[in-house]
């Protein structure tokens, strides 16, 4: 069955790393999703929730719950942060304003993480990608916690041909990235995201794979200031180089 | 903004030995929470559930708890105090030493002491007030404030202790974390024995029974509420649980979350003061209630954090307390907040001023590992983040105050670009052609230091074409033939929680062969002993092996003085069959007797765990002072679990009851375990059996 979906392609993927969405989109379509991209899209509101400025984090809630109300079929993001943004903190933002809080628990309903939906929902867990080396996984916080999604990244990953898995210690510790915590608390995000890239360096891996943008960019802009080649990826790059 | 909080955390990191010291504590706590919460009798996710409903109701109808509460230990000869705020709670406590005439007061630890200053406030009335945790005196010796809220002394190594000790106590230097414990030992007995006040905190106060419950390892609390003539008691008015059964549910999880023990060694439960013929205990007991903003907190959005039962384990799981330990959490001025933490984040906001200590809910990645080990899932994220929002009044302006000028400007600035589809794209537009003017040929920026990215990391080039603007070539491209997977025909089974180790099997209708038997696995693994003793006939509570096998522990261990109870309490001819030996025995609290002998009301399998209650030839202190305790336990006596035990008339009637699973223990040097702190080193017991049983 072909089914509609909406991709929100969420802010840091799309300034950042277009070339993620556009795996996202390829590995959705194999899966026989039709992708639509609503273009008003910008930002989720999580780092003005996150500073603490709540009118300003409500001001992007309605302004993203306007432009999906009038999409249908399920909302895909291809980050877990982002993800329990609206399934979690829109239902926080709108506490108490009962129009509000309907429209932001439909969207809550309909909204899924990108591994998340592949498994849950399309029951696919073999993308027949290939992957020449060794992998290891970084359980992001927020879709290991707010989500609850720790064996779907897994499953899918443990189908990649050729791919060797190999476990990150500690993979579910923060890499210290927390949006602006990185920047207002530099110190102690440094001292976290050594001990990830300590951690990373034991596994002696070719890619570490992540489903938030925003741990990738702590993670490889940590390896890049240490001389080291960035290692982190999307798992949506990972299932995009398919065999033929 | 608060310089003295960034100040603290950089000193912080740049101390090789706290973060080592930081780094095993977490290590090891976690390791043990883990590991403890495997031994539940249910799935860890039924019971917290259970555990956050019920606090939940309490703190949701504490108005009425209360009172069943304080009118309940009142009938059983409490005297009962409530302090609005802190100088109140001050003043409750110099008047009744002031009244006793007290120039020594002997503490527990208590984390609600500490919130009001106490110890400062009375030594500034000249009375001593000596802190008898282990960890909290040695924190106590160095004049500094505990660093973690049940593990005092987290940042300290050995040798920074055995410098304190030699420098404080005049000791002779030692890393040898059993000769320091000795020690203290020494030294803190003469204050139990001497002190004219216990003070103590609670854990859990019970409304249906008006019962005080702490908990310790070490004796100290058992010390501080048994043996001074005058106990006093301090209680935050949210640490209620309305029935025995709610108590039994909270401390099979508080010891668990917070040192990874199944049952801590010592649980008290007090009910009044010393009866007339009991043989020992306070002749007067004081509970005072503290409220210091806990009431505003009830019904604001910070309301849930009144749920918190203060095992620690969200300090032990959190990155961020990893790296700077407690004494970095500090106010605007740079004083120390009380309770450190992700719970102290939001706790210390709440009750003393989102002005003095809001920022500290801003030092947190929001990971989530406090909520994923909170006992009563207290979504602790949440309310960091409401903290982060203006704190108990979800105020904007106090918010404001909080947020470094440069984000708040960012945030707004970025608002108004992302809530145009144009502006956004133009903004993402002027990025790209600027880095790409800046830095033609790199997909790097190095930003400086003060940015706070660029401390340790470099930033990505922004895309020369974000993905809104590649989403055109990839719609025309859109090829529904493409599709070339299937969806599986199963959907996958949802996923199983990880934390729902341990058996459902109920114990309940094992046999008594078995609640012996898991009695005795428990008492030894946590280094007690146990020896069956044959009762003389079915009918008979006499046991001629009983009297032969103590006789031979006590030459064995050379005792030559024995404090025990009376000789209608224990076992038949005992008393006598001793008396003949020529040990000299007392009946009455004797500081100098090597072993002490007493009974068991009551016993538990599922811990290990002896239940003793005080009354008249029943002196508590025999189980307490001496280094030996020989308990002599009937085995029809052996109840399976806290519930049953915590329901019986006997407890629940008794002025103090001690719940004792094995010696008394402590890790608070280097988390080095210690046996017999204060308490006894040893615990023996004797179980009376039928031939049946053997």
């Amino acid at each position: 069955m072909i089914q509609t979906a909406q991709l929100f392609i969420t802010c840091i993927v799309d300034t950042l790393y277009p070339e993620v969405g556009e795996s996202v989109v390829r590995v959705l379509r194999r899966a026989g999703v039709r992708v639509e991209f609503p273009g008003q899209q910008t930002c989720c509101g999580q780092p003005a929730f996150n500073a603490g400025l709540r009118s300003e984090a409500r001001r992007m809630a309605e302004y993203n719950l306007r432009i999906l109300e009038a999409t249908s079929g399920p909302v895909i993001l291809p980050s877990g942060s982002c993800t329990a943004m609206i399934r979690h903190g829109y239902l926080e933002l709108f506490d108490g304003d009962s129009t509000w809080l309907d429209k932001a628990k439909a969207l809550a309903e309909r909204t899924y993480e990108f591994s998340e939906f592949l498994v849950d929902v399309l029951a696919i867990e073999d993308f027949q990608a290939r992957f020449d080396g060794k992998l290891t996984y970084h359980a992001s916080c927020h879709l290991l916690r707010d989500l609850g999604v720790r064996r779907q990244p897994h499953e899918l990953l443990s189908a990649v041909r050729n791919a060797e898995i190999i476990e990150l210690p500690h993979n579910d510790e923060c890499c210290g990235f927390g949006g602006l915590f990185s920047i207002e608390h530099p110190h102690i995000s440094s001292a976290m995201l050594a001990r990830k890239l300590a951690n990373i360096q034991t596994t002696g891996a070719d890619l570490v794979v992540s489903c938030d943008a925003g741990c990738i960019t702590n993670i490889n802009g940590g390896l890049h200031r240490q001389g080291k080649l960035p290692l982190a990826v999307h798992l949506a790059q990972i299932l995009d180089d398919h065999e033929p | 903004m608060s310089d003295a909080f960034h100040k603290k955390i950089k000193t912080a990191l740049g101390d090789s030995q706290l973060r080592a010291a930081l780094d095993a504590n977490s290590e090891r706590r976690l390791g043990a929470y883990y590991r403890a919460f495997q031994s539940l009798p249910e799935s860890f996710a039924v019971m917290r559930q259970r555990a956050h409903a019920m606090r939940a109701r309490t703190i949701a109808d504490l108005d009425r708890y209360l009172d069943e509460f304080i009118s309940n230990a009142e009938d059983n000869g409490l005297i009962v105090h409530r302090a609005a705020d802190a100088s109140q709670a001050v003043t409750i406590v110099s008047d009744i030493a002031q009244k006793h005439g007290a120039n020594l007061i002997a503490k527990s630890k208590t984390m609600v002491s500490e919130e009001i200053g106490l110890n400062h406030a009375l030594q500034a009335k000249g009375i001593n007030v000596v802190e008898t945790d282990l960890g909290e005196y040695i924190v106590q010796l160095r004049h500094e404030p505990p660093a973690h809220i049940i593990t005092p002394a987290v940042h300290l190594n050995r040798s920074q202790v055995g410098h304190t000790f030699e420098e404080k106590l005049g000791l002779p230097y030692t890393e040898d974390v059993p000769a320091m414990t000795a020690a203290v030992r020494r030294v803190l007995r003469q204050t139990f024995l001497t002190a004219d006040i216990g003070l103590s905190g609670v854990n859990f106060g019970v409304a249906e029974s008006g019962t005080l419950c702490i908990v310790t390892n070490e004796g100290n609390g058992r010390m501080v509420t048994t043996v001074p003539p005058v106990h006093i008691a301090l209680m935050g008015i949210e640490r209620l649980v309305p029935t025995l059964d709610d108590l039994a549910l909270v401390l099979a999880l508080l010891p668990r979350a917070a040192t990874g023990q199944k049952t801590t060694v010592y649980t008290s439960l007090m009910h009044a003061p010393r009866q007339s013929g009991d043989a020992d205990g306070p002749n007067e007991r004081h509970l005072i209630l503290l409220d210091n903003g806990r009431t505003a907190m009830r019904g604001s959005p910070l309301h849930d954090a009144l749920l918190c039962i203060r095992c620690g384990a969200c300090l032990n799981a959190c990155p961020v307390f990893r790296e700077i330990g407690g004494h970095a959490y500090v106010d605007n001025r740079g004083r120390s907040s009380t309770y450190p933490g992700p719970i102290g984040s939001i706790v210390s906001p709440a009750l003393f001023g989102q002005s003095e200590f809001g920022q500290l809910a801003r030092a947190s990645s929001l990971c989530g590992a406090c909520r994923e080990v909170c006992p009563v899932d207290i979504d602790l994220p949440k309310l960091l983040l409401r903290v982060r929002a203006g704190g108990i009044g979800l105020d904007p302006k106090l918010a404001r105050k909080k947020i470094p000028f440069l984000v708040s400007l960012l945030m707004r600035a970025y608002t108004w670009l992302a809530t145009s589809p144009r502006r956004f794209a133009a903004a993402q537009n002027v990025s790209a052609i600027f880095g790409s003017l800046l830095l033609p040929l790199s997909e790097w920026v190095r930003l400086p230091s003060f940015t706070g990215w660029g401390y340790s990391r470099d930033f990505p080039m922004p895309a020369r074409q974000p993905f809104r603007v590649r989403w055109a070539a990839l719609e025309k491209s859109s090829n529904l033939n493409e599709f070339d997977l299937k969806p599986g025909d199963e959907r996958p089974t949802p996923p199983k929680s990880d934390m729902s180790g341990g058996s459902t099997s109920s114990l309940a209708a094992v046999d008594r062969r078995q609640l012996l038997e898991k009695f005795i696995t428990e008492l030894t693994a946590l280094d007690g002993t146990a020896t069956l003793c044959r009762l003389d006939s079915r009918s008979s509570s006499r046991s001629s092996q009983l009297l032969e096998k103590v006789l031979t522990l006590l030459t064995e261990k050379g005792v030559e003085s024995v404090q025990l109870w009376s000789g209608e309490q224990l076992p038949p001819d005992l008393l006598s069959a001793l008396g003949e030996s020529g040990i000299r025995i007392s009946g009455s609290p004797d500081p100098h007797a090597q072993a002490g002998i007493t009974g068991s009301l009551a016993a538990i399998a599922e811990t290990g765990t002896l239940v003793l209650t005080s009354g008249p030839g029943r002196p508590l202190t025999a189980s307490l002072l001496p280094d030996i305790h020989i308990a002599i336990l009937y085995s029809e006596d052996i109840y399976l679990n806290w519930s049953q035990v915590l329901n019986l008339k006997k407890v629940r009637e008794a002025a103090s009851a001690a719940f004792i699973t094995g010696p008394s223990r402590t890790s608070d040097i280097e988390m080095t375990l210690t046996l017999g702190v204060h308490g006894p080193r040893e615990v023996h017991v004797f179980c009376l059996v039928n031939d049946e049983l053997i």
